[in-house]
């Protein structure tokens, strides 16, 4: 196992390289400038000049990159191109907000799809498996943007049950963080419980019929110890790779979600960069994500080595 | 015994003695603003955008505008303007919150500095600045200014602690003789500023808060949410459906400032030069005629538009009413001034956009096509509109002028041979010439007024500046804040003045 995580550490190095070098080629290619909006209207062509040879625009993009992988090494990703908020500080500022909003999100999802999935494959063809199944058909067609508006409108603005925008530190209030992660949690996770939900289901149908489960039952186990200790350990191995998929979704679903709730999270951020153009916040946070990809794969192989033997690296 | 209640003694004189220091800064409650753009800078001489709400608690101005419009005196007590020589007299014993002293040599500073990094076009007119004493500061102009005044109300007469200014760090450290201090520790970046009382600030009865807080909320739906349930106590808007929903909602209420946007098409190529038929006055008038600026302002800016056929809103001291309906919606009369011309079967060409302005232009696109031209809409990068314009690359453009803008920049952008926005280099008619330098030659709106008067009408004459709406400066407000006296609107500016304001609990 230890040798799977260091492969995987290691592996990291070259993506994390080729990544920083499509970044930087890529926003150097779009055509808009961020050097305009920080002269503003009225900046003259002197002052363009100027302001360029400060952040180092008029060197060539190759020379450019290479000033920046320098300092990137050393642990220093630069500071915005805007103002002198340091891209490192912006970043671990906002990560945990974003986790937040994403272990709240996989929480609910596993919670509402495990249950629907097994609830779902005990009575197959029942009225429990039709409500689950389309339950998760109207969760995976939903946009998560557009259930959020609607989670707001019923929860924080009419009902007044929950804050409307904004994200409570942890460390601030533990009620409060939770009461205003809730509503963006249920929009985004909801989509991928629908995905947990289908998977858990199939996974679960198929071991049913399994011989074991027939002799566990004839051995008189209780249905709870045959469903829960033998019947889903195994249909959870499947589980957890959808779930490392939908994790990844989540990150990027964020995004989207933290928007519509003015949380001010990795998907604020990485929004305004992208609008102004600010280049070396957007190579931060590309970077960032793609690690935290890579740990969440990385958890999901150590997670799915201790579900299934057959599956640990020899 | 003894030292026990010698000690207790002055730990309670010294209780005392703070309470009584910090109980006259405290204000009592908090009020929540929340503003449409991320904050960039908290250096006003580097501002070049919105963004003024997260200056106004920390940084006073020379002079500041009254509710009618007019500069009168904040940090200055009071100005002389001769030909190319200002002297301001500045108010004394004002010291800025980290303890330095507020003094002309440190106004002087300020002006060389924002004059020197050449963002705030107020400025521009500024070739430097230097203390006579203490409390005089001296502004030595390159031309004859009468609106410099005006800009110090801005962020051009925004003074900097010294302390600030040699901070490489200022967009973050903000140093200033406000009412209030930016409070880094309380702040959360990119979601909320918190600014607390000043305690050295000069004017101590006016401070009112215990706490003001700026929130970033760039979403219109996210900013709506958070004023219908409280979370806000009032936000600047720009005319989209959320600010008409705010409209009719009950509970909320929409205030229109004075000043605002204007929405207007600029022919640059009024010489004909890449389109000929820029060239005729006739086309121009057409095109000025074909725009149904009543239905433009209700289906593309939500009915929160007004018509517009001049550069001054209502409200405005340059604003003529005389030339309301001017270029009133009339297709026969346009297609009449097509006929006219020498290009009756119509003609094409391009104009940029950028996303905000994709409807506007659209609609535009539709009324020019009554009268058989055709306008091409061609996406550009967001941002880039304002530089695309001041290239050949398009014979039109369209912008937004900023209604409580002095109407000499009117010249300065479009009409003088170098202006920004002439790229064609099209030479001034002399009467708009005449008009403009009379403009510069005296300080007394009451000379000036009709002087802009004439130039508006005879920029309608010329038809090379199509006015199309003005939109009003748009502030979301609960009930409570609208029914809170001490909540005083800026004059031409989306935030609201701090000196006084109290929570609404």
């Amino acid at each position: 196992m230890l040798r799977l995580i260091l492969q995987r550490l290691l592996a990291l190095v070259p993506l994390l390289f080729i990544v920083s070098v499509l970044t930087f080629s890529f926003t150097s290619l779009l055509p808009s400038d961020p050097v305009d909006l920080i002269i503003g209207d009225n900046g003259t062509q002197e002052q363009y000049e100027l302001v360029r040879e400060r952040l180092g625009m008029n060197q060539p993009v190759v020379v450019r990159y290479f000033q920046w992988l320098g300092k990137a090494v050393q642990g220093d990703l630069g500071t915005s191109f805007f103002n002198s908020v340091s891209v490192m500080g912006a970043v671990m500022q906002r990560l945990p907000v974003t986790l937040s909003l994403t272990a709240m999100s996989a929480l609910i999802a596993i919670l509402i799809g495990v249950a629907a999935g097994v609830a779902a494959a005990l009575r197959p063809q029942s009225w429990v498996d039709r409500f689950a199944t389309l339950g998760a058909t109207f969760g995976q067609a939903v946009p998560n943007f557009w259930f959020g508006l609607i989670l707001v409108a019923i929860f924080a603005v009419n009902l007044r049950w929950f804050p409307a925008t904004g994200f409570t530190p942890i460390t601030q209030s533990p009620w409060e963080w939770l009461r205003s992660v809730i509503l963006p949690s249920i929009a985004l996770g909801t989509a991928s419980s629908a995905a947990i939900a289908r998977q858990v289901r199939s996974a679960m149908v198929g071991v049913l019929q399994q011989d074991y489960i027939r002799a566990a039952r004839a051995q008189g186990l209780s249905a709870r110890r045959v469903i829960f200790k033998h019947a889903l350990t195994n249909a959870m191995v499947p589980v957890v790779a959808v779930l490392s998929f939908q994790i990844t979704v989540l990150l990027g679903g964020a995004l989207i979600v933290e928007q519509v709730f003015a949380i001010n999270g990795l998907g604020t951020l990485a929004i305004g960069a992208v609008r102004q153009q600010d280049i070396p916040m957007l190579q931060g946070l590309v970077l960032v994500m793609v690690g935290l990809v890579v740990v969440v794969q990385l958890a999901t192989d150590v997670v799915y080595g201790l579900l299934n033997p057959k599956a640990r690296p020899s | 015994m003894k030292k026990w209640i010698t000690t207790l003694a002055a730990s309670v004189a010294l209780a005392l003695g703070l309470a009584g220091t910090s109980a006259w800064a405290q204000g009592s409650g908090t009020f929540r603003y929340a503003e449409q753009v991320k904050l960039i800078t908290m250096d006003p001489q580097q501002q070049s955008g919105s963004g003024v709400p997260f200056l106004r608690p920390v940084y006073e101005t020379l002079f500041e505008k009254s509710p009618d419009g007019k500069p009168v005196p904040l940090l200055a007590t009071g100005y002389k303007v001769d030909g190319l020589d200002v002297t301001i007299t500045l108010r004394q014993g004002v010291t800025f919150s980290n303890g330095e002293s507020f003094n002309a040599e440190v106004a002087a500073a300020n002006i060389n500095r924002g004059v020197k990094l050449a963002i705030i076009e107020g400025l521009k007119t500024v070739a430097s600045a230097e203390a006579v004493d203490a409390s005089t500061l001296h502004i030595k102009l390159k031309e004859p200014d009468p609106a410099i005044i005006d800009s110090l109300c801005y962020t051009g007469g925004m003074m900097l602690a010294p302390a600030a200014m040699a901070d490489p760090a200022i967009d973050r450290n903000p140093i200033g003789t406000g009412p209030y201090v930016y409070d880094k520790a309380q702040s959360r970046e990119g979601e909320v500023r918190v600014y607390t009382p000043n305690p050295t600030y000069w004017d101590k009865d006016k401070i009112g808060l215990a706490r003001y807080e700026v929130w970033e909320l760039p979403d219109d739906t996210a900013r709506l949410n958070a004023l219908k349930t409280g979370q806000i106590d009032a936000g600047n808007w720009l005319a989209n459906p959320q600010s008409a929903i705010i409209d009719r909602t009950p509970g909320l209420k929409l205030i229109r400032g004075t000043g605002g946007l204007n929405y207007h098409v600029i022919i640059s190529d009024r010489e004909g030069t890449v389109v000929p038929a820029f060239a005729d006055i006739n086309v121009r008038k057409a095109m000025a005629h074909a725009i149904d600026r009543e239905a433009f302002g209700k289906a593309v800016q939500f009915g929160l538009a007004e018509k517009s056929f001049q550069p001054y809103g209502k409200g405005d001291w340059a604003y003529d009413p005389a030339l309301e309906g001017v270029y009133e919606f009339n297709l026969d009369k346009a297609r009449e001034y097509m006929a006219k011309s020498k290009f009756p079967n119509g003609f094409s060409f391009d104009m940029p956009s950028i996303p905000i302005y994709q409807s506007r232009l659209e609609a535009l696109a539709g009324f020019f096509k009554e009268i058989g031209i055709t306008m091409n809409i061609v996406p550009q990068e967001p941002g880039t509109l304002a530089r695309v314009s001041r290239t050949t690359n398009f014979p039109a453009t369209n912008l937004v002028w900023a209604t409580n803008t002095d109407p000499k920049f009117l010249a300065l952008r479009y009409i003088y041979k170098d202006a920004a926005y002439n790229p064609f280099k099209a030479t001034p008619s002399e009467e708009l010439l005449s008009l403009a330098k009379q403009g510069l030659e005296s300080v007394d709106i009451g000379v000036r007024a009709p002087i802009y008067k004439k130039m508006a009408a005879e920029l309608a004459d010329e038809a090379f500046l199509i006015f199309v709406t003005n939109t009003p400066i748009l502030i979301g407000v609960s009930d409570k804040t609208a029914n809170n006296p001490t909540v005083v609107y800026r004059f031409g500016e989306d935030s609201i003045n701090l000196r006084g304001l109290k929570a609404n609990d």
